[in-house]
């Protein structure tokens, strides 16, 4: 993945706590401009490549490359690499100004230029008027946008994002991470956003790195990720899926023919006969009770358990043979249909998906 | 949430009891023994002052109470600043197994301590024996009454109470502050001076006006430890009352240490009050 023309390359990164394997050697490289995620589950290993990045932390093995300088070595505070950290460390005995000066005074900047950066980003981040306030009285949004303009202001190289958002109520999340990322691409900043949270990875990334168990998964562009997930894990992570697990009966001309307990499915992707794989079908590609089928078509029998109503759209529980949960997605609520009813399912052959059994650990 | 409001918080009726308990216990004698310091046969008299501090040996004596509990609160402060670090960073087993070591010593009483500092402290002790094995001295001297080796006994008896207060404050910091520091350029000493000393202030000061207010008042431990050569406010005050059977003088001494341990305390408050924001 070490490209050339890459601001941010991280290669071989190891790193063991105990018997604990966090980092399994991973190779991360970053465009310069580019805003990547790295997603997964607490425990992933996401956070601890952030703190090698910063140098906040020492891998055990590998090295870390930024702006084609080895820094492998080189102590945080002459990296350049700013970071907003999950609870944001606000100094608490500094004003608003005074926290995003900070940076400048201890680099020695001249006083009339700390002033007028420090007046820039206050700007940038709509905080001109909260310059002289303590930081403890500012909302949780507020103290973020401190945060970031603190880190901005130092002009580095690369920004480290450490969740954000998790500290945010949920229903102002999406505006600040709009607003987060139309202040970032005003800046320019090649920026890393560590979070465990899906839908944020989707909505700011150019590109997000799916870890799991101190490995990246697949490193892709959100909708390759959605759509294209590599593998049982990414696809369980990203979105919701049925899971229906048989045995390879034929594959051919890049479709896979599954016996499982719902019957046979097929699916696009090449295994060997015999071999067991997961038929996977995102919710929103299954139709209910169609009339009029497209020709090729899996066709299932099961039956509806739940209907949640969300809104803009319904999510239809059912249940098929083996006990295997569908999901469905619909726009409107069925009208016909109650709980306990059975339905016809159907998906096309090229909108399902095939899996390997998960890696073990 | 800082709710402002007019009326008495019904929280602060908490505090009733303690303050009964001083008036009655501490602020009642308090002031008998300042209003006897100023009476004489005919009315109120500043007299007990003017002959107090007319007489050059009392002048050594406040020297040597306020050098005592100076250096005692500086070598507590050298020792119990790093420490308190040390605890604030320290997690679980390690943490409770520090704890236990700075607050079991307070059970031990101050004069089996101070018997037990008696023998390190004599020419043959430990402390004379490690001097001269490193070079420091060329030949075993005698710490014991020393004003060196009463401070070093102090300072091992009010140890705790400079750790712990720096302890209770250090623990409340978000140990993200340092990491945010140095991804901001701040070096290690600027991240000492610019973010963890400021912000530990509170607690510094808090231990040392404990450590100087006990040290400024001691009276075993110099008794033991130095001897009746070397009298201090404390100690003055006590032969004052025991020996000499002179109230007036011990209660004039009683009252200038109360006024220069208000006094030491209420400036060094002032000196390293937290700047607001500008």
């Amino acid at each position: 993945m070490a490209s050339t023309h890459a601001l941010l390359d991280v290669s071989g990164a190891e790193k063991t706590f105990g018997a604990n394997r966090v980092l399994g050697g991973i190779d991360f490289s970053v465009a310069r401009g580019e805003f990547v995620s790295l997603l997964g589950p607490s425990g992933c290993g996401k956070t601890t490549l952030l703190r090698i990045v910063a140098g906040l932390m020492a891998a055990d093995r590998g090295s870390v490359r930024l702006d084609g300088a080895e820094i492998t070595n080189v102590p945080t505070h002459k990296r350049n690499v700013g970071v907003v950290f999950q609870n944001y460390a606000l100094f608490p005995h500094l004003t608003v100004a005074e926290n995003v000066a900070f940076g400048l005074r201890v680099q020695k900047f001249a006083p009339e230029q700390i002033g007028k950066t420090v007046e820039r980003f206050l700007d940038l981040v709509h905080l001109g008027e909260k310059a002289s306030q303590p930081v403890r009285g500012l909302s949780g949004g507020q103290q973020q946008r401190v945060a970031v303009a603190r880190a901005l202001a130092v002009a580095p190289k690369l920004l480290l994002l450490d969740e954000p958002f998790s500290a945010l109520d949920r229903k102002l999340r999406e505006g600040m991470q709009i607003d987060l990322k139309r202040i970032l691409r005003e800046v320019g900043i090649t920026t890393v956003l560590v979070t465990h949270d899906q839908e944020e990875a989707l909505v700011m990334s150019d590109r997000i790195a799916v870890m799991n168990r101190g490995e990246i998964e697949q490193f892709a562009a959100p909708a390759d990720v959605y759509l294209r997930p590599q593998s049982l894990f990414v696809l369980g992570f990203v979105g919701h899926a049925a899971r229906i697990e048989g045995h390879v009966l034929t594959s051919q001309n890049g479709l896979v023919e599954v016996e499982t307990p719902l019957g046979l499915l097929k699916a696009p992707g090449n295994f060997v006969s015999g071999s067991t794989v997961t038929v996977a079908v995102r919710p929103e590609y299954i139709r209910v009770n169609d009339a009029s089928p497209e020709p090729d078509s899996n066709m299932i029998q099961a039956t509806l358990t739940e209907i949640v109503f969300q809104g803009s759209k319904s999510h239809l529980h059912f249940i098929g043979n083996g006990d295997t949960p569908i999901l469905v997605e619909a726009s409107q609520l069925p009208r016909d249909l109650r709980p306990g009813a059975t339905a016809t399912l159907t998906w096309r052959f090229g909108d399902g998906l095939s899996f390997p059994p998960e890696r073990s650990a | 949430m800082n709710a402002s409001s007019s009326r008495v918080d019904p929280v602060a009726l908490l505090a009733a009891p303690a303050i009964l308990y001083m008036l009655v216990v501490f602020a009642l004698p308090m002031s008998v023994l300042v209003i006897r310091s100023f009476s004489g046969s005919s009315g109120p008299t500043i007299e007990a002052y003017t002959s107090f501090l007319g007489d050059a040996f009392n002048w050594r004596v406040i020297g040597n109470t306020l050098r005592i509990a100076f250096f005692t609160s500086l070598v507590c402060l050298l020792i119990g600043y790093p420490t308190a670090v040390a605890l604030a960073r320290s997690k679980g087993a390690v943490q409770a197994l520090l704890l236990v070591a700075i607050i079991l010593p307070l059970s031990v009483g101050v004069v089996v301590k101070t018997f037990a500092w008696q023998i390190v402290l004599r020419r043959d002790g430990i402390v004379a024996a490690f001097l001269v094995a490193t070079g420091v001295w060329d030949e075993p001297q005698l710490l014991l009454f020393t004003e060196t080796g009463l401070v070093l006994g102090a300072a091992n008896v009010f140890l705790p109470f400079m750790i712990l207060p720096i302890y209770s404050v250090l623990k409340l910091i978000n140990p993200n502050l340092q990491d945010a520091a140095a991804t901001l350029g701040a070096s290690p000493a600027q991240r000492f001076f610019r973010i963890a000393l400021p912000l530990a202030t509170p607690g510094l000061f808090s231990g040392t006006s404990i450590v100087f207010s006990l040290a400024a008042s001691m009276y075993v431990i110099p008794s033991l430890l130095i001897g009746d050569r070397f009298q201090t406010l404390a100690t003055l005050t006590g032969r004052a009352f025991l020996l000499m059977r002179d109230e007036r003088l011990g209660s004039t001494t009683a009252t200038v240490l109360l006024v220069l341990s208000i006094l030491i305390v209420t400036v060094s408050a002032w000196a390293v009050r937290p700047k607001g924001g500008r």
